[in-house]
């Protein structure tokens, strides 16, 4: 069990996304490919739009920025921690307190309700049933799911799903919120539905982090990055 | 984390359901085995007050096993008998004993030879006639027969039961009863069992009562010494029937092992399977904040799950295996030799736990150090 506060997580919290000559190399045959060139930015509050063609780094760049690969050089700092320097479970704590995500595809765990999925953040982080019910049904709710919570993964449409991947990442009210191609594989009235759900955390002075390819879900963000061949520019 | 891991199992309820059916089989024939030495031991505990000797003087000791053959001159009681004021010996009675054996185990007896005048009684202090008589003095030619014993063997009053070729007995008295080993015994006159056995003047054992079944200890020693020979207790006897029984024990756990071991594979190779299907869900948890020891004890404890259902359904299958074996048993020897003892039914539950921690840790280690951008095939 994690030894997140449960109280931390029900704290509106807006904390600073930065990457200091973040890069990422591979090995390869004798010599080195190059994911990611060094970048430093800072993630203004609301949301930033990732765009680029494929294997153009991006999903490089979330993957550094959610921890679950490790730099060749610089770091990723939230607020004042370089998350690269804490242990496996430390990053595990802080992706509990500190981050939502939202995949291309929902990602739910396929034995648990919609209900029981948004609630799972709340158990890791030992909030007391009752209250994870509780707000677990508000975010159901919240993406106009109120009678599908106890629908399996399997029993909901891909937008509904999807939806419910939202609430899971919002539950926990986090600071960051990454999302990667959270449309990609919906049709256009569901990923109207799923962007709408997306720009409000951003409107609330969250930090959202839209990782696409389209160009027209791009254009809904408050900043744009863009990055080709591992290297990342800041589009005005 | 136990409805994850309920959950986690009933995904693929068939395949589920065989591995638990695995350990089912593995425990139950583990405790069908076990439960064999803990029936008999318990026989052993319940009735040896009543039907032993308090110290029986042999030749060599239990190294002949239960019968020992009759080697021992029977002057050897007039020796004893001199000592009998001087050790606190209240009797003395001679023993021949020859186990009549068969290739049907139900056609086995144990013939038993003690002096007519003395009576059964003088060793077996629990048996009640039930038709016919007892022995008396002057008996020769004549037996009484154990329950069991009159009912394999089709004994009844007036029956003659043939020793050898030369040799016949007549059945004056058919044994009540009593749930012990003596029911499949056939006491007869310690000259007839003489005459037949071709050993005049010369008995298995000695028994011996005394005033004080404490003293046994001391006046085994001491008899042992003076007459140099081997004089053992009824403790004796239990710590040599226990120790004999743990061999056992441990040569039937060895076999059990082997199921065991092949319950154990078919757990890890379950568990391994589930992990490689959830491998993109197992990254999904990790990426939304579970720490790797959450996902390693979600896999332990379906893994422990497993077992312990199987545990338990081993211990209920066992139990039927048990009233199996004592429904032979009670049919052949008029004992129950299979027990489920209260430690036997702890080490059954302890083993299938200890079965699922050791089948669960390979795949609970591979589940807790998957790459979150290999799972969630970010790569």
């Amino acid at each position: 069990m994690s030894a997140v506060s449960p109280s931390a997580l029900l704290v509106t919290s807006s904390i600073q996304l930065q990457t200091e000559a973040l890069s990422r190399t591979y090995p390869s045959g004798d010599g080195q490919i190059t994911a990611l060139r060094p970048f430093s930015h800072t993630f203004a509050a609301g949301m930033t739009s990732v765009v680029g063609p494929s294997g153009s780094g991006k999903s490089t760049l979330l993957n550094l920025l959610a921890g679950f690969d490790t730099p060749s050089s610089g770091a990723v700092r939230v607020g004042d921690t370089d998350i690269h320097s804490l242990s496996e479970a430390g990053r595990a704590d802080f992706r509990l307190k500190h981050y939502g995500f939202v995949f291309q595809s929902h990602n739910l765990v396929a034995i648990l309700s919609a209900q029981e999925n948004v609630e799972f953040p709340l158990m890791l982080a030992g909030v007391p049933p009752r209250e994870r019910r509780e707000r677990a049904r508000a975010l159901l709710s919240q993406v106009g799911l109120e009678g599908r919570t106890h629908h399996l993964p399997s029993h909901l449409s891909g937008g509904e799903a999807q939806r419910v991947a939202i609430a899971r990442a919002l539950v926990g009210n986090p600071a960051v919120l990454l999302a990667d191609e959270p449309t990609g594989n919906l049709d256009t009235r569901s990923g109207e539905i799923i962007l709408e759900l997306l720009t409000r955390p951003a409107r609330e002075g969250k930090t959202v982090v839209l990782i696409t390819h389209d160009a027209d879900v791009a254009a809904l963000a408050d900043h744009h990055l863009r990055v080709r061949d591992g290297e990342v520019t800041v589009e005005r | 984390m136990w409805i994850l891991a309920r959950r986690g199992l009933t995904r693929r309820p068939i395949r589920t359901l065989l591995t638990t059916l695995g350990i089912v089989v593995a425990v139950a024939s583990m405790v069908i085995f076990l439960s064999l030495g803990e029936g008999i031991r318990k026989v052993f505990n319940d009735e040896l007050g009543g039907i032993g000797p308090d110290v029986q003087v042999s030749l060599s000791g239990f190294t002949q096993g239960f019968a020992p053959q009759p080697n021992l001159p029977q002057s050897t009681v007039g020796d004893i008998e001199k000592l009998a004021p001087e050790l606190g010996i209240t009797r003395v009675t001679p023993v021949i004993m020859s186990v009549r054996g068969s290739l049907d185990p139900s056609q086995s007896a144990v013939l038993y030879g003690l002096p007519a005048e003395q009576g059964i009684n003088a060793v077996f202090s629990n048996v009640a006639i039930a038709q016919g008589r007892l022995l008396r003095a002057g008996d020769s030619g004549v037996a009484v027969v154990g329950a069991k014993a009159s009912t394999n063997l089709k004994l009844s009053l007036g029956s003659t039961l043939r020793l050898n070729r030369r040799s016949a007995v007549k059945v004056v008295g058919i044994l009540a009863k009593s749930g012990g080993l003596n029911d499949s015994f056939i006491f007869m006159p310690l000259v007839t069992m003489q005459a037949a056995e071709g050993a005049q003047n010369r008995v298995s054992m000695v028994a011996v009562k005394l005033d004080d079944p404490k003293a046994a200890r001391r006046v085994a020693d001491q008899l042992a010494k003076t007459l140099n020979l081997e004089a053992q207790t009824q403790g004796d006897f239990l710590s040599f029937a226990d120790r004999a029984l743990k061999i056992s024990d441990a040569v039937r756990f060895g076999i059990s092992l082997i199921s065991l071991i092949v319950g154990g594979l078919a757990v890890t190779n379950t568990v391994m399977m589930g992990v490689f299907e959830r491998t993109r869900e197992f990254g999904t948890l990790r990426a939304i904040g579970a720490r790797p020891g959450f996902v390693r004890e979600l896999v332990l404890t379906e893994s422990l799950l497993l077992s312990l259902v199987g545990g338990v359904g081993g211990l209920l299958l066992g139990l039927v295996g048990i009233w199996g074996v004592n429904l032979y048993t009670q049919n052949l020897a008029g004992f129950d030799a299979a027990a489920l003892t209260p430690r036997l039914t702890l080490l059954a539950l302890v083993i299938s736990l200890l079965l699922g921690l050791i089948a669960g840790l390979l795949p609970a280690r591979s589940a807790s150090r998957l790459s979150i951008n290999e799972a969630l095939g970010r790569v």
